[in-house]
Order: C-alpha cells, then sequence, then structure tokens
C-alpha cells in the first residue's frame, strides 16, 4: 500500500486551491444554510478539469482516477465550498456506464446532470421504493415525488431512480419537464423519460457510481474536518481568557487531540476508499466501513470545533460552523451511519476478518 | 496513491504466513488464540523458533539481525505472527532495550548482549516506572553512584512486568542529582543475580501475577554497563518509548481476538435459539468495532514508516490510544457476549495454561472478565493515553501553554 500524492496529483491540489481563491463569493453567500448552485464556480471546475477526473478521453474527461477526485474534492472541503461535486459525478459515472451520449455535456459542464433519488420521508436508498416507473420499451413514466435533490433547480437534467417490472431502472428525465419547489424536490407528474439503465445493469452501475461519488464525498469530508481542527488549535493559541491563551487549559488541549486522531483515521478511511475505486473495487461493504468511520470522525470533529471556540463559533459570519454544517450533511449524504452499519451488521456473521492488505 | 499488495509483497506475505502456521507448534498458538498465558519455556520456544527463521528481530540494524524490509513488510510480519496466534515476542528484548542497545551501545555491548537478546537467552525487563514516578517519569529517584570501576545502585523501581523471569533489568537512574531531572539520567543494564536486588510480586485485579516490585540496596554493576551516554539516558528512553508506542499497537492480535469473540458469540443463544451474533444491537456493535480497527490498520500503514533519526513520529501516540481503546473496547465485548457465565472466574495463576474450551462453562467465558479487567492497563502503561494527548498537543499542534 502507497499512500504517496505524486507530483501531478500535488499540482492538481493547488490548481483547484487556486480556482477557489480565485472565486468571488456571491452577495449574501456568508449567510447560513445551504447556498444555490454557483454557475461561475461551476464553469471554473470545469475548466479545471473537475468534473471529468475519472472519465475516459474520448468523451472529454481526463482519464485519471478516484484518487484524484478525492485529491480535488479535499481541496473543496478545505475552502468549505459548497457545490453538486460528488452528485454530478454520481451522474456522470452512471452515464458513461450507459454510454450515453449525455455524457459529454455532463464533463464540460455545458449541462448539470443531477441523481434524483431521495424521497421525501423515506430512508435514503439508491431506490428508496416509493416511486415506481411505467416502462414501455426505451420509455418510462414516473409520478410522484423526488428529492430533496440539492441544487436541483439548477440541472438540466435528472437521473431518476425507480422500482418497476424490470426491477431497478434509471431513468433521464429533462430539466423541464419537472417543477422544482423550494425545497428542492421533483413534482414528477405522470413525467416521461427515456430509460438509462435497467435491472441488474442499472444495479451494478449505481454501486459504481456511489463508491466513486462517496470517494468525493469523504475528500470533502477530511478537507472540511482538516479546516476545522486547524482553525480550532490557531483559536486555542490565540484566545485569551483568564489572562492565558486557552491552549493553557488542558481540559481543551485533550479535546484538540482527539480531534487530531479523529481527522487521521478519516484520513485513512478516505484515501483508502479513493485508492480501492480507483483499482476497480466497490464493495458496498468496504464503503460502508469507510463512510461509517468518516461519519463519526466528521460529527466529532465538528461538534467539538464549535465547543472548543465558543460562542464566535456560533456566529454566521465565522467560518467554523458552517464546516460543521457541511459535515452534517455529508455524513447523511448517500446512507448515513446508521443505515451503513445496519447493512454492515446483517452480514457480520458469514465471515471471520475484514481485510485490509490485499 | 496505491492499494493493493506488490507481487513481491503479497509473496513476502505468503512466505510469512506459511512459517507462522507451519514452524510455530500448533499447541502454543491455540494457547495464544485462546487468551490463555503461557510458560516461560513456551515464551522462550517460541521466540528461538522465530529468531532461528530469521523472524524475531527484522526491525534491527541488519548487522544485528535486521532485514532491511520496507514498513509494510514488517506490517505483515506482524500482522501474520499476531494473526496466526503466534506467542508475541518478548517486547523487553525486541522491542525495548534491544534496539537502544543497537542504537546507542558500544560494540562491546552490542556483541555481549543483542544476539542473546534476540535469542531470548537473556530474559530482560523493564526498570522505568517508580512509587512517585508514574507518568512524571523524569522524576524518577533511584541513584547510581560511581565508586571505582562501578555504580552503585539505590532505590525502587515498580511495575516491572515478568520480572520474575527476568536474566537482565535496564534501569533509569539518577546519575546527576544536581542537573535538570531530565539532564541527569542515565540508562544502565543490571544483571538480577547481583546480591542486593529484591523482587516482591505485585497481585493484579485478575488474580494473576505479572508485575513486580524490584528493590536495590548497594548493587554495584559493572561501568561498562552503562549505554550510551553519561547523563543522556532520557534521550535514550524517549527514543524507547516511541518503539513502545508503537508496538503497543497489536492490529493483528485485536483482529483476531474480535473473530474469536464473533465465534463465541455464534455459539451463545439468545432466549429464542438464536445465536447472540444475530441480535441487531450486537451485531451493530461488532461491525462497528470491524470499521474502526480497520481505520486504524490502515493508519498503521501509514504512519509506521515515519520514525526516522531516532526520533518517534508523534503520529505513533495516536496508534496507542486508539489501539488501546478499541482493545479495550473488543475486551469489553467478550464479557457481554459471556453473559452470565463471565460471574466465574479462570484466574491463570490457578489454572496452569488449560485451554479448558470444552468445559461446560468454556475457558474464554471464565476468563473474560479477568482478561478485560486486566487490559484497563494498556490505556495507563507506555505513556498514559492522557500521556499521549499531551505529547500530540504539545509536539503536532503546537499548543502550548
Amino acid at each position: 500500500m502507497d499512500f504517496t500524492i505524486d507530483n501531478e496529483q500535488k499540482a492538481l491540489a493547488s490548481a483547484v486551491r487556486d480556482m477557489v481563491g480565485r472565486r468571488t463569493p456571491a452577495e449574501g453567500e456568508n449567510g447560513a444554510g445551504p447556498r444555490p448552485h454557483d454557475a461561475g464556480l461551476w464553469s471554473a471546475m470545469a475548466e479545471t478539469g473537475l468534473l471529468g477526473l475519472p472519465f475516459a478521453e474520448d468523451v472529454g474527461g481526463f482519464g485519471a482516477s478516484a484518487v484524484e477526485v478525492f485529491v480535488a474534492a479535499r481541496e473543496l472541503g478545505r475552502a468549505g465550498v459548497q457545490s453538486a461535486y460528488a452528485d454530478a459525478l454520481l451522474a456522470t459515472s452512471l452515464l458513461a456506464a450507459a454510454g450515453d451520449g449525455l455524457v459529454e455535456a455532463a464533463v464540460s459542464g455545458e449541462s448539470l446532470v443531477l441523481p434524483a433519488f431521495a424521497e421525501p420521508m423515506r430512508a435514503f436508498a439508491a431506490v428508496p421504493g416509493g416511486i415506481r416507473a411505467e416502462v414501455s420499451g426505451d420509455e418510462a413514466v414516473l409520478d410522484g415525488f423526488k428529492g430533496p435533490v440539492r441544487f436541483g433547480a439548477d440541472a438540466s437534467h435528472f437521473i431518476v431512480s425507480a422500482g418497476s417490472e424490470d426491477g431497478t431502472v434509471l431513468v433521464v428525465v429533462d430539466g423541464s419537464a419537472t417543477a422544482v419547489g423550494a425545497e428542492e424536490v421533483l413534482g414528477l407528474e405522470q413525467a416521461a423519460g427515456r430509460i438509462l439503465l435497467r435491472g441488474a445493469d442499472a444495479d451494478q452501475a449505481l454501486t459504481d457510481a456511489l463508491a466513486l461519488a462517496s470517494v468525493a464525498n469523504a475528500g470533502q469530508a477530511l478537507g472540511a474536518m482538516e479546516s476545522a481542527l486547524t482553525m480550532t488549535t490557531d483559536y486555542l493559541k490565540t484566545r485569551k481568557q483568564f489572562g492565558v491563551p486557552l491552549a493553557a487549559f488542558q481540559a481543551l488541549t485533550h479535546r484538540a487531540s482527539d480531534m487530531y486522531v479523529s481527522v487521521e483515521l478519516a484520513r485513512s478511511m478516505a484515501m483508502y476508499l479513493a485508492m480501492s475505486v480507483a483499482e476497480g473495487d466497490t464493495d458496498p461493504a468496504m464503503v460502508s466501513r469507510c463512510r461509517v468511520v468518516l461519519g463519526r470522525t466528521g460529527r466529532h470533529v465538528g461538534q467539538e470545533a464549535i465547543q472548543l471556540h465558543g460562542g464566535i463559533a456560533m456566529t454566521s459570519e465565522y467560518a467554523v460552523g458552517h464546516l460543521t454544517a457541511m459535515l452534517t450533511a455529508l455524513e447523511r449524504t448517500y446512507g448515513d451511519p446508521r443505515a451503513h452499519l445496519g447493512q454492515l451488521s446483517a452480514g457480520v456473521k458469514d465471515y471471520s476478518t475484514v481485510t485490509v492488505l490485499t | 496513491m496505491q492499494r493493493s499488495l506488490s507481487a513481491e509483497d503479497a509473496q513476502f506475505q505468503a512466505n510469512v504466513r506459511e512459517f507462522m502456521t507451519t514452524q510455530i507448534p500448533a499447541e502454543l498458538r491455540e494457547k495464544v488464540t485462546a487468551g490463555v498465558e503461557l510458560t516461560k519455556d513456551e515464551i522462550v520456544r517460541s521466540q528461538q523458533i522465530l529468531n532461528a527463521g530469521g523472524y524475531a528481530v527484522p526491525h534491527w540494524p541488519v548487522e544485528w539481525g535486521g532485514k532491511d524490509w520496507s514498513p509494510r513488510q514488517k506490517h505483515i510480519w506482524l500482522t501474520e505472527m499476531q494473526a496466526a496466534g503466534v506467542p508475541h515476542l518478548l517486547p523487553f528484548n525486541t522491542s525495548m532495550v534491544g534496539p537502544v542497545i543497537a542504537t546507542f551501545g558500544n560494540q562491546e555491548q552490542k556483541e555481549k548482549f543483542l544476539p542473546a537478546t534476540a535469542n531470548l537467552d537473556i530474559w530482560w525487563c523493564q526498570g522505568f516506572s517508580e512509587p512517585d514516578a508514574g507518568s512524571d517519569l523524569a522524576s524518577l529517584r533511584t541513584t547510581a553512584v560511581r565508586d571505582g570501576d562501578e555504580w552503585v545502585v539505590n532505590g525502587q523501581k515498580t511495575w516491572t512486568t515478568m520480572a520474575q523471569h527476568a536474566d537482565w533489568i535496564f534501569c533509569l537512574v539518577r546519575t546527576n542529582p544536581d542537573a535538570k531531572k531530565q539532564e541527569g539520567i542515565s540508562f544502565l543494564l543490571i544483571d538480577m543475580n547481583t546480591p542486593g536486588i529484591e523482587v516482591r510480586p505485585i497481585q493484579l485485579i485478575d488474580g494473576g501475577h505479572e508485575v513486580n516490585e524490584v528493590f536495590f540496596t548497594d548493587v554495584r554493576v559493572p561501568a561498562e554497563n552503562l549505554v550510551g551516554e553519561e547523563n543522556k539516558g532520557w534521550d535514550y528512553a524517549k527514543f524507547l518509548l516511541g518503539n513502545e508506542r508503537t508496538g503497543i499497537a497489536a492490529i493483528g492480535a485485536i483482529k483476531s481476538k474480535l473473530a474469536q469473540v464473533k465465534g463465541y458469540a455464534s455459539r451463545v443463544l439468545d432466549a429464542d435459539g438464536t445465536p447472540v451474533l444475530e441480535q441487531p444491537l450486537l451485531a451493530a456493535r461488532v461491525a462497528e468495532l470491524e470499521a474502526e480497527l480497520m481505520a486504524l490498520e490502515i493508519t498503521v500503514l501509514r504512519v509506521a514508516g515515519n520514525s526516522a533519526d531516532g526520533k518517534p513520529d508523534p503520529a505513533s501516540s495516536i496508534l496507542k490510544i486508539r489501539a488501546t481503546q478499541l482493545q479495550q473496547d473488543v475486551f469489553e465485548l467478550a464479557v457481554d457476549v459471556a453473559g452470565p457465565m463471565s460471574l466465574v472466574w479462570l484466574i491463570e495463576d490457578d489454572a496452569l495454561g488449560e485451554l479448558e474450551d470444552d468445559a461446560v462453562v468454556p475457558g474464554w467465558a471464565r476468563r473474560s472478565t479477568p482478561t478485560y479487567l486486566n487490559f484497563r492497563k494498556s490505556s495507563i502503561y507506555g505513556g498514559s493515553n492522557e500521556v499521549q494527548r499531551s505529547i500530540i498537543a504539545g509536539a503536532v499542534l503546537g499548543l502550548k501553554a
């Protein structure tokens, strides 16, 4: 196992850092909560090559791998940038698996293709089960609600998951065919779309695409944790109370040390996940184990970053609380730790140990 | 970045696995896997087989039996040994005093001690802690006063693991009472058969005898037994403790124990006749422990190679903290799986190393509580986990008062 980040990957990280640094924040962007889609940022991400990193060159991609996705996503997370990056990679991966013509526009950033998997009042699953598709040849008709889909109001296309008589179907629905409300929920009223993948092919493509999106999610989570830790330790060194820096209080420094332990465990899992997916291993159990650890560590680091800062972290002007909000969202994207542990629990009796080194 | 083992490392792994599972006697490995205490003779026998095969001290300098393996290969070696239930190498020899002598000792000391230390012809124990010097180790008071060609040692050491078996003890002694406390300490090797040494057992909460008090009264030690420079012992101790922390992260052993506990949990039944392993809460605890152990194992692989120039990577503190937490969690899970059977104890000193797995209340269940209690030690020894947090805060995060 080799954890070295090579010079090309370092250059990519540096390019993403520069890109994020050049960005002009939109009016009111520092407000709390989910932010709208930033078209300027999205073009910059497309120009920097991020949208096509792991995809083949003949569709406009870079022919790189999940490792590069991790490297780029980590920088986005460090800067606290909210974007549709992981979701777009998920959708593009499905398009690529199907050999669909829309893949080039997705890679170039011309189209914003997003997965619409979640359903209101349902736990996350790739196919939550509340919506069925009426299949007719290469087309399907969908009825009901899908979402929330973050940034859904700006999507040109959705890839909608549904159950059907053919098993899982993934249906491409034109953005104009649906109404996306303020809650980022798609109202599908007898919406017709073309079938991208179905049955076992769809299930396998979903497994692979979710693994790739989980790499982006993990990279962003690690980056956000790193920034939260750095901000916290800087604050402990400079903020004075009782006439001394907060770093004089062992009750605080030991908690910062535990944050560091969490960040390093998260780093290991995020890198392992990236390397595994880059080598074609998208085993859902492996992905779930990584997500469980990233979820726990992200929650720990985010909560402690606020507590160790004190009141300042509660304010909207200060970035650390936004990092915690981001970590909270990432933990619940593509399944939360409870769901992942639930899936893992069902299998623990079937093997003796988990093999890491193969 | 690359996850897969190279063909060379995969072959290496196969070779190590082959050796461990065919050359180390199965009856010893079964005892280790069941958590049964081994006799001194059994530990010596195992280490001598490993040493003959080149598997006892591969992390030492090549000149003294080392193998110049990559950090990844060292991890494979340790993990395969532990997974196969091979009795552990005596850490006082292979991880502690051996590397100190190899790094800081003179040629005569190397020749006299290293081969015998690797082969466990000499059984070492560690004379560091004292009644008033625990986490604040540098406040130790055992003195060594120079008298001609000898040092005269007076004082008391405590928590001395396996001193009852030891031939030699490596000690931190105060050689300059006037210097700042870290700067007046030397590293001294003492033959346990020297007149004036007395070993008294300390019984622990699990009923066993593994640690001792060691008293020194006018113990005369040849001057040539001082390692490195006089009053530089604290530097050597820090070097040793860094290696100890890394060694404590016994991933293979913890994974193997968790696999055992899963086996127990598949045989203990719920009221409705289903194995407790299939209870959602227990299965979730197992799944979470497996995920956390995976994160630790990858972290070991990632940082173990960073130790350089005799200075341990402060990241080794992560491994110590996290490995001991998970080890304790696994032993706690074993007690929970044993349930009412955990109320009956099988105390090692009385059990004479018997497995008793076919008893009505099996040996593992009766060992579960004493073992759980015994391993509360692991977050205390090797620099308590709170000391590790202080190391991280200071050396990594730059948080200083």
